[in-house]
């Protein structure tokens, strides 16, 4: 039994300490899906208070994807963000409480520390300062590329019908009501728009009242305030307030994980209309891109992460090289293909949280420039630290696959030792063939619904709550145009909020429709959504899921990482 | 009787308190009244509560221009209809062009003291439904319309003096009558029960309506309704109904307590319009026609966009009829006189088949005994609605007998369906274990609360299809 370190306990919610103690006991005793009386029991009855209700009595922990004895994520409820109150507050305590004791924790915090000293140091003319202090990042994100993609943003007209009718607009601006960003339009030419938005923002707040959204027919405004940011979402999808909030809240971590929220709060402080697009330009490129991440990749609706689906011996080697290959100052090793994670070592109980790693992923499918060569830049993780940098090794370990190895090191001149690693790590692999297992698996990245052998089921979201991890098949017809897949990202966005809303939250869906029946189902264990035919009946739908869950049993150790590694 | 009571949230502590949400302010403006600085007080029409300081009402009106021109940027034909913050809800509705109605809601909150005795207020944000509000609003405009015609024809006839002053005397009272703790689906819909009425019935109220038609010549629409709430005829347009409806049903019926119902001895009884032969009596107009003096004034309504009409509302037992005459015709008392002596014994003669006639069905429909779900049917076509979560409605209180978290389900449910127009049926588990079935198809809806927990998903698919068979086979789903 442990307890999650002083730093990282304010994001944790009781719940995950509370059931690892639970989930090493348990997870033996792998739970038969049978079905009773059509109604969806446990068939060992350990947990059966409401056997004859379809909620299956699974502890969090024993669900199939859970951990077998640790979580690799530190991950929280929905809305913990939203509900949190305003503002970033655990910040800065976090920093402070993460300088107490904690062995394991000293050299990063020392790390920070001297960081955040260097920052504060210099600070005479704050834009002189925040400009030097961007040469390291530019250089390898090489701004000019991005450039073209930009001047055609820049040249649309923001008044006309086209621009009106995006279906999501995102903009962000200052307290001062300067344009920051803006996903649509050049910021200077919405100036006004943004100049308005802040004025209700205040106005809102001189009435000791916070202005939160405005709805419509057709769209809504979202607005939220995080000093000394604010962030305002217009959506015209069917997506609820808060879903709309949470992805403001990414956009907003975006931003930190480039500054620190240290150095964007004082920016402002020391000059109240700093123009933020100066110190931003050249990032634009990647908030967009997770903008429209957001819009096709379930991960972020489902506040979880996808695995790669792999062999677990090809796994436990993959994962066994990494470990071997550490440095005193590595703190993550993560393997991705294509948004999908292949593993994930972190140094004894360093969590990651699952925003840090989207913003990662974010981060090398945006750009370009990662692909050749080695790339180290500092990034900050909001959720891990909102107030220091890491320094993160980026490489391709393959091109046509996407297969991308992230180093994450504490140390700015930690670039020899980390690129070492990554050769150790190489060698490794390699001499051991697990290297050619993993490509040939990557041939392979997903798998069809087909294989669950549902004839009704077109397609489904398994998500393990104790893990913080998901599983889905690929999405085939009748799917297969781009509106289409946003159609079924937004059907499971329509069911997410149903049952997750935070004043009349739900157990158990079932959604008839003209074009599919779909059905979602949360427990304490796992979030379960599914989308079947409209030919399909609800006994077949009731069939379904013991069938599916079944499924998953059988395949959790290829579909989930059950065994999370450490060094 | 109490019936699905049990709270799905955790209990709170006994020191919290609980405070529903309540009316803040509620206005109407039109910036075309005042364009220029300094006469923004000319755009406000109406304000209430009256008493808030100048300043602070331009503000506020202020506040909602600019939210309405602000989402004008992104799309100019469909502009704010409500403003969420954190303490409130603002509501918009432009009834007639330019003419704004707001309405702010508080939202609920509950009052936690913490350690050192302070009171903590703790907002509950996502407690009030949109769509259930901006309904409530667009009542507000609907029934002040009914009984002072538009905006725009108050201003023609006297400006925005007689504007203004309609707007004060009307809302003044009628925002006293809203209970917005009480406001749910059934206000979305604003339907109208209808009384099943088989065939015979239904030729008595014919030939009633000619019988007295062909008598008062004045009279020219008719509409009749038994027990308080069910429409026997309309004889209006549905959205002259609907509105006609409400008025009755949580404003005037409410107001006359029932002399049938009150002691034999009730000085009520005596009073009664002085003769014997009927149960008949004015709700509006005259007590007592028979009296020399009685004055014989009758609220005027508006229908049909224009039509200014005298409404008289004339009950024996329980039914209830409304005629309906050309405002411009003088109603005297000679007209009240044999109106009363016309109507009175047909009306009484009638009240009591209807009345054995609503007996029969009710024994048919078996005894009574706790059913194992409750329900609310609406249909769009012909605003037909049926609740068996209402219990009853007095002035303008309907009480339910199901939480109030499932009544915000069924509301949840009831936006997702108004999303596409496909038929479509959602099924919810709540929180609580409750089961609750929304059934949209052809313009009906269904909503019904089963009562059976521990039910799976097939068996409350057959319990609703049970329903259906049963309740909605012969009337309801035959308009």
């Amino acid at each position: 039994s442990r307890t999650p370190p002083p730093s990282l306990s304010a994001q944790v919610p009781l719940s995950f300490s509370l059931s690892k103690d639970m989930a090493a006991d348990v997870h033996d005793k792998k739970v038969d899906w049978e079905l009773q009386n059509g109604s969806l029991a446990p068939a060992d009855g350990s947990h059966s208070e409401r056997s004859e209700s379809p909620t299956p009595g699974l502890i969090e922990g024993t669900e199939p994807g859970a951990g077998q004895d640790r979580a690799m994520f530190v991950h929280t409820r929905s809305y913990e963000d939203l509900t949190a109150g305003g503002e970033v507050k655990g910040c800065p305590q976090q920093m402070e409480s993460s300088l107490e004791g904690q062995s394991n924790m000293e050299e990063i915090n020392k790390d920070f520390n001297e960081l955040s000293t260097q920052l504060t140091g210099v600070a005479m003319d704050v834009e002189e300062e925040m400009e030097s202090g961007l040469d390291e990042r530019s250089l390898s994100r090489q701004r000019s590329r991005q450039d073209s993609v930009r001047s055609e943003k820049e040249e649309e007209d923001v008044t006309a019908e086209s621009w009106r009718s995006h279906r999501k607009h995102v903009f962000v601006l200052s307290e001062a009501g300067k344009p920051i960003y803006s996903r649509y339009g050049a910021e200077e030419t919405l100036s006004s728009t943004m100049g308005v938005m802040m004025a209700l923002v205040s106005f809102v707040e001189a009435e000791k009242n916070v202005i939160k959204s405005i709805h419509s027919d057709d769209y809504k405004v979202v607005f939220m305030r995080r000093s000394p940011l604010v962030l305002v979402g217009v959506a015209r999808t069917c997506q609820s307030e808060q879903d709309i909030a949470r992805e403001l809240l990414y956009i907003y971590y975006q931003i930190i994980s480039l500054l620190t929220f240290t150095q964007l709060t004082r920016i402002f402080e020391q000059k109240q209309n700093y123009d933020l697009r100066r110190l931003l330009a050249g990032s634009e490129r990647i908030t967009d891109n997770l903008l429209n991440l957001m819009d096709q990749d379930p991960s972020f609706l489902m506040s979880a992460v996808r695995c790669l689906p792999l062999a677990t011996s090809t796994r436990e080697a993959i994962s066994s090289s990494l470990q071997q290959a550490k440095a005193k100052n590595l703190v993550f090793s993560i393997l991705l293909s294509r948004n999908q994670l292949v593993t994930l070592v972190r140094k004894k109980d360093q969590f990651l949280h699952h925003v840090d790693l989207h913003l990662l992923v974010n981060l090398i499918s945006s750009s370009t420039s990662f692909r050749e060569g080695e790339a180290w830049t500092p990034i900050c993780l909001p959720k891990f630290n909102c107030n220091g940098f890491f320094h993160a090794h980026i490489s391709y370990l393959d091109q046509v696959t996407d297969l991308c190895l992230l180093l994450i090191s504490t140390d700015r001149e930690d670039f020899f030792n980390i690129s070492n690693c990554k050769r150790r790590f190489l060698e490794r692999i390699k001499k051991r063939s697990t290297y050619q297992a993993l490509q040939d698996s990557l041939q392979n990245p997903t798998y069809s619904c087909t294989q669950v052998g549902i004839p009704d089921l077109r397609h489904f979201i398994y998500k393990s709550r104790s893990s913080g991890l998901f599983t889905s098949p690929e999405v085939e017809a009748p799917y297969i145009t781009d509106e289409e897949r946003e159609r079924l990202l937004g059907l499971y966005q329509y069911l997410y909020s149903r049952v997750h809303n935070s004043s009349r939250p739900l157990n158990f869906i079932y959604h008839t429709g003209e074009s599919e029946n779909l059905l979602a189902w949360v427990t304490s264990g796992f979030e379960l959504y599914m989308c079947f035919s409209p030919m399909g009946s609800k006994a077949g739908a009731v069939a379904a899921i013991g069938k599916l869950m079944k499924w998953i049993r059988k395949e959790e150790d290829r579909l989930f990482i059950l065994n999370p590694p450490t060094y | 009787k109490k019936f699905l009571f049990s709270s799905p949230r955790m209990a709170t502590g006994t020191q919290d308190k609980q405070y529903n949400p309540t009316l803040l302010s509620f206005f109407i403006y039109n910036p075309k009244f005042g364009p220029k600085e300094g006469e923004e007080e000319k755009k406000i029409l109406f304000y209430h509560p009256n008493e808030v300081e100048k300043n602070e009402k331009i503000r506020n009106v202020g506040l909602c221009e600019a939210i309405v021109q602000f989402t004008r940027t992104f799309c100019p034909t469909k502009p704010a209809k409500s403003l969420h913050t954190q303490k409130n809800r603002q509501f918009f509705h432009e009834p007639e062009e330019n003419f704004w109605m707001v309405m702010v809601v508080r939202n609920p909150m509950i009052e936690k003291s913490n350690k050192d005795g302070k009171p903590l207020v703790e907002y509950q944000e996502e407690e009030i439904l949109d769509t259930v509000y901006n309904a409530v609003l667009q009542q507000c405009y609907s029934m002040y319309r009914l009984f002072n015609g538009s905006f725009a024809q108050a201003l023609e006839t006297g400006g925005v003096e007689l504007l203004k002053q309609r707007l004060e005397k009307f809302f003044y009272r009628y925002l006293q009558t809203l209970h917005l703790k009480s406001c749910d689906l059934l206000d979305v819909f604003g339907g109208i029960s209808f009384f099943p009425l088989d065939k015979m019935t239904y030729l008595k109220i014919q030939s009633f309506v000619n019988k007295v038609e062909e008598n008062l010549d004045l009279v020219k629409y008719t509409s009749l309704i038994f027990g308080s709430k069910d429409v026997l005829r309309s004889g209006l347009e549905q959205d002259d109904m609907r509105i006609l409806y409400k008025y009755l049903t949580t404003s005037l019926f409410p107001r006359h307590t029932e002399p049938e119902l009150a002691g034999r001895d009730s000085p009520m009884r005596t009073e009664m319009s002085g003769n014997l032969q009927h149960y008949g009596r004015f709700l509006t107009g005259p007590s007592n026609p028979n009296d020399p003096e009685a004055k014989c004034r009758f609220p005027k309504i508006f229908v049909n966009t224009e039509e200014e009409l005298h409404l008289i509302v004339y009950k024996a037992m329980s039914a209830a009829v409304c005629f309906m005459v050309d405002a411009s015709l003088e109603l005297t008392r000679d007209f009240c006189v044999k109106l009363n002596k016309l109507v009175g014994p047909h009306l009484t003669v009638l009240a009591s088949d209807i009345c054995e006639q609503y007996n029969i069905n009710k024994r048919l429909s078996g005894p009574e005994k706790e059913p194992q779900f409750k329900y609310i049917y609406f249909n769009h076509m012909n605003l037909a609605e049926k609740s068996t979560i209402h219990m009853r409605k007095t002035a303008s209180i309907s009480l339910t007998s199901v939480h109030p978290d499932l009544m915000k389900i069924l509301g949840d449910i009831n936006s997702d369906f108004s999303r596409v127009d496909d038929d479509e049926e959602i099924i919810v588990k709540a929180m609580s274990d409750y089961w609750v079935v929304g059934k949209k198809s052809d313009q009906r809806e269904l909503y019904v609360i089963l009562n059976q927990k521990n039910a799976n998903l097939i068996e409350v698919n057959e319990e609703v299809k049970k329903l259906c068979a049963t309740q909605f086979s012969n009337i309801f789903f035959l308009d």
